[in-house]
């Protein structure tokens, strides 16, 4: 069972990380195994890899019905158990009640949002993972995790594409 | 490289290395990312004597506002200058005035965002930022305002022996809710934004900063599948947050047209402040942006570009006000009811006159002065234009306020109103509250969003179309 | 004319609506009706100044206008107390239920509860609300003559007329004790009690014996804001000159 080892490497260019990630490809390294990291967002596909399906949209919307649920309850429901009456108007009515509901639910999808993106990203992440400081000067560091034996070739075919810095990643404590 | 007969403007401060041509677009500028980085943490990481009197300055008025606050809280709201009729008066109306300036974070973030508007880049977080801390200075005026203000917390629902429950359907729980809402919504709207800038600054710093930066960018590496999540959560924050800003203002609107004060019971209310919001709140932006560009040496990043479309959208919610204003106002002027005449003419005529005028003029010469460019690109006469839209803006919500609840149905409960010390020192205490929050953010954080203004710099590029040279920007989202 | 009380208030079986009748032809402006309720409801005087800036604290206060150029000036007096309104507008904006519409139909104020937004009182048209501006002093000896029965109230509280609440369930009490319900007439509000002229009358809407429910089928009577649709419970007789 030969070993596996993680190469880091700075490259400076869409096009060429998107170059040396179709030959890494051709070379069998699996997409899993490979992880471009970079300071700038670049369009999906761009780098010539598959997106992956997001849990993100059902927890905002999970998120959004329980908070409609409860705003229901707080609005209509809750009035009838600790009854008051109001001159003029009955307990619970359409308009107040669409009021509290709306700003529940848009609470609701917005705190599910954040924390469905953080659990989704496995947020806060510290301890040590492998990084490049310059990663946010502009460069992306594409980080590959393969067999011992392909070493030499993926060395090449990221040097033909103008990488830098390339060698094992320093674990750095995010 | 500009896109219109580039008008010279007067830079009369020192030059920052390197050259910056303020009528460049800052999306094609010749920089690299490092060197961009750099020029946003330089100035978050200089503190001058200039900052800490600033600090200094504002913590003493915050101080003597919170005493004037306790000096209320102890011998009751007497101190003020409210009375029967005048229940509500300076508290609410910077009240008022505080949401409102809230709204324009939100109307540059996520609504210029979603029609991919590049002039907002660099100013986004400042935006965001002004929202968060304005709805704080906001969220204190209901407990000020309060009669009994230790007993607050009788507003929560949460289940006790009494058997006592707030009521939902009062206007004043909408607000608590709502501005909550808002409130959590902006702060973790600009976090999120935020973390990969925090990033940016974990690896830049050393010392403290390098500390803090890393608990809050929480492992940040900048990895795709982390990029496409974030953007995605942004978008859907985007989308999400625009309701509920649209929602807030009009709640607080609530506040007076649910009753059945004359001029207060308009439906017109809702959409006319949401309008007054983005008008007050845009140029409060706006004075901020030219005033930090200035204090922080920003002129990088804040070009003539951004304040020409700022000073734009300035004055067509300018005139969105003046006819949301005007349709309220010829509807009441016109229907001739006894008690919206005495409340017309004390503004147009009587007492209030001065106020009114001066509203009048405060809102509505910013708006032609708009239209000329000179105004928009230069610092100076935008930012006097647009302080000027600020005061007729609170002027304008004294009026409703104050001035409606001096004239009602029964002529024996006419009444008038005059401020005391203590309200006015609370209401300095709280714009001093959100200059010091400022002040201290714009040195905590970069100010500017850099990854924003680094994936703009990814769309732009320059194409030919003819004799043309234009920029261009790419489709991608 | 007045009409039944909104079937949205839920009155249990044959519960008392409690009305008040102002015969405006009797009222000499005397206000004698204003010192009885201080009295009585422990109301704390606000003193000259104050009460210039519009910060008195009558619940009942005897509005006065003056008609007409000298040598022919009348004055007109309108006392004038919380209307009791069956569709009260400052009952749905207390964000915490310190004012809401009991089963009797009186608008009742929850002194204790009262977290003083004073949202209530811009929502009066009658401003019929006051306001504790200040903690409410009682030089001796006037201490002595507080009422047992009402709560002395503190700074931040909104307050006003309750029909003398504590009078109407002292004599329900009795006379429940005794088992029978309250005549007509027998429970008096400090006010009404006091009264030279006696031109206010207290009694049950419900019951169309009483001296009120009859004042109130009178070609005289009118309501104040009746246009506004808050169907006070008060009803002010008007109709020939005796007002000098």
């Amino acid at each position: 069972m030969s070993d596996t080892i993680r190469l880091i490497a700075l490259l400076s260019d869409a096009t060429q990380t998107a170059g040396a990630i179709d030959e890494l490809h051709a070379l069998g390294v699996a997409d899993s195994k490979i992880v471009v990291m970079s300071g700038v967002p670049y369009p999906e596909r761009a780098l010539g890899r598959h997106t992956e399906w997001l849990t993100l949209p059902w927890i905002v919307v999970a998120g959004a019905i329980g908070g409609f649920v409860f705003g229901l309850f707080l609005a209509v429901i809750s009035p009838h158990l600790y009854r008051l009456d109001i001159g003029g108007h009955p307990p619970a009515a359409f308009a107040p009640a669409a009021v509290i509901v709306f700003v529940f639910t848009m609470m609701a999808t917005i705190v599910s949002t954040f924390l469905g993106v953080l659990w989704e990203m496995d947020f806060p992440r510290f301890g040590r993972a492998p990084y490049h400081n310059l990663v946010t000067d502009g460069n992306l560091a594409v980080l590959i995790e393969i067999p011992a034996d392909l070493q030499a070739k993926s060395r090449a075919i990221i040097e033909a594409h103008h990488g830098r810095h390339i060698g094992e990643p320093e674990w750095i404590s995010l | 490289m500009s896109d219109a007969a580039a008008v010279p403007v007067g830079r009369a401060d020192s030059q920052v290395e390197p050259q910056t041509d303020y009528d460049e677009r800052l999306l094609l500028a010749q920089r690299t990312d490092a060197e961009i980085n750099e020029a946003v943490l330089k100035p978050m990481l200089r503190t001058g004597k200039g900052f800490w009197a600033l600090v200094a300055v504002l913590s003493g008025i915050i101080v003597w506002g919170l005493y004037a606050w306790s000096y209320l809280i102890q011998w009751g709201l007497g101190t003020t200058g409210k009375n029967r009729p005048v229940y509500w008066t300076l508290f609410i109306t910077t009240f008022v005035f505080w949401i409102g300036i809230s709204h324009a974070g939100t109307m540059i973030s996520a609504v210029l965002r979603l029609l991919k508007a590049d002039w907002r880049r660099p100013i986004t977080r400042g935006a965001e930022a002004m929202t968060a801390f304005a709805l704080m200075v906001a969220g204190l005026y209901p407990l000020i305002h309060l009669g009994r203000v230790w007993k607050a917390y009788w507003m929560i629902p949460y289940p006790n022996n009494r058997f006592m429950w707030p009521n939902f359907q009062s206007p004043l729980m909408w607000d608590l809710v709502a501005i909550t809402t808002y409130l959590v919504s902006s702060t973790l709207y600009l976090y999120l934004a935020l973390i990969p800038d925090l990033a940016m600054a974990r690896d830049h710093t050393r010392g403290w900063r390098h500390r803090l930066y890393r608990v809050f960018a929480l492992g940040w590496r900048g990895t795709e599948a982390e990029w496409h999540k974030l953007m995605r959560a942004l978008a859907i924050f985007s989308v999400a947050i625009i309701p509920i800003f649209l929602s807030v203002h009009s709640i607080v609107s609530w506040d007076f047209a649910v009753t059945i004060q004359p001029r207060w019971h308009s439906t017109i209310f809702a959409p006319y402040f949401v309008m007054g919001a983005v008008y007050s709140g845009l140029s409060a932006l706006a004075a901020i942006l030219i005033i930090v560009r200035r204090g922080m040496r920003l002129q990088e990043f804040l070009r003539s570009e951004h304040f020409d479309a700022l000073g734009k959208l300035i004055m067509v919610a300018g005139m969105g006000w003046t006819y949301f204003w005007f349709a309220g106002f010829i509807v009441e002027w016109y229907g001739n009811e006894p008690v919206v005449r005495a409340l017309i003419s004390q503004e147009v005529s009587g007492r209030l006159a001065p106020l009114f005028y001066l509203q009048m003029s405060a809102n509505l010469i910013p708006i032609v002065l708009l239209a000329l460019r000179k105004v928009r690109t230069t610092p100076a006469f935008l930012l006097a234009t647009v302080l000027l839209v600020n005061v007729g803006m609170y002027t304008e919500r004294l009026l409703i306020v104050i001035g409606s609840l001096q004239r009602n149905d029964i002529p024996f409960n006419w009444g008038t109103y005059r401020p005391t010390w203590v309200e006015i020192s609370i209401v300095a205490m709280t714009f001093a509250g959100f200059a010091l929050l400022y002040t201290l953010f714009s040195r905590i954080v970069p100010y500017v969003p850099v990854w924003e203004i680094k994936e703009g710099r990814l769309r732009y590029t320059m194409r030919r179309i003819g004799r043309l040279l234009v920029p261009t920007a790419a489709d991608i989202d | 004319m007045v009409r039944d009380v909104n079937t949205l208030i839920e009155t249990k079986g044959d519960l008392p609506r409690w009305a008040m009748v102002v015969d405006l032809d009797r009222c000499t402006g005397c206000q004698a009706c204003v010192v009885a309720c201080h009295a009585e409801n422990n109301v704390p005087v606000a003193g000259e100044t104050s009460a210039a800036y519009g910060r008195w604290l009558h619940w009942i206060i005897v509005q006065r206008y003056w008609e007409g150029q000298y040598p022919n000036v009348k004055a007109r007096f309108n006392p004038v107390m919380c209307q009791q309104c069956t569709e009260a507008p400052c009952e749905p904006v207390c964000p915490v239920f310190a004012t809401y519409h009991n089963p009797e139909g009186l608008n009742a104020q929850i002194y204790n509860r009262c977290i003083g937004t004073r949202f209530c009182g811009n929502a009066c048209p009658y401003k019929a609300r006051t306001f504790n501006w200040f903690t409410p002093e009682f030089p001796e000896p006037l201490t002595e003559q507080l009422n047992p029965d009402v709560t002395v109230r503190t700074r931040g509280i909104m307050e006003k007329c309750t029909f003398c609440v504590q009078r109407i369930r002292r004599v329900e009490m009795a006379t429940a004790a005794e088992g029978r319900r309250p005549t007509d007439g027998e429970i008096q509000p400090a006010c009404v009690q006091t009264c030279p002229p006696s031109a206010l009358v207290f009694g049950d809407l419900h019951d169309p014996d009483s001296r009120v429910s009859q004042l109130a089928r009178s070609r005289r009577s009118f309501r104040l804001l009746a246009e506004l649709g808050t169907d006070p419970a008060v009803v002010y007789l008007k109709g020939g000159e005796t007002n000098v």
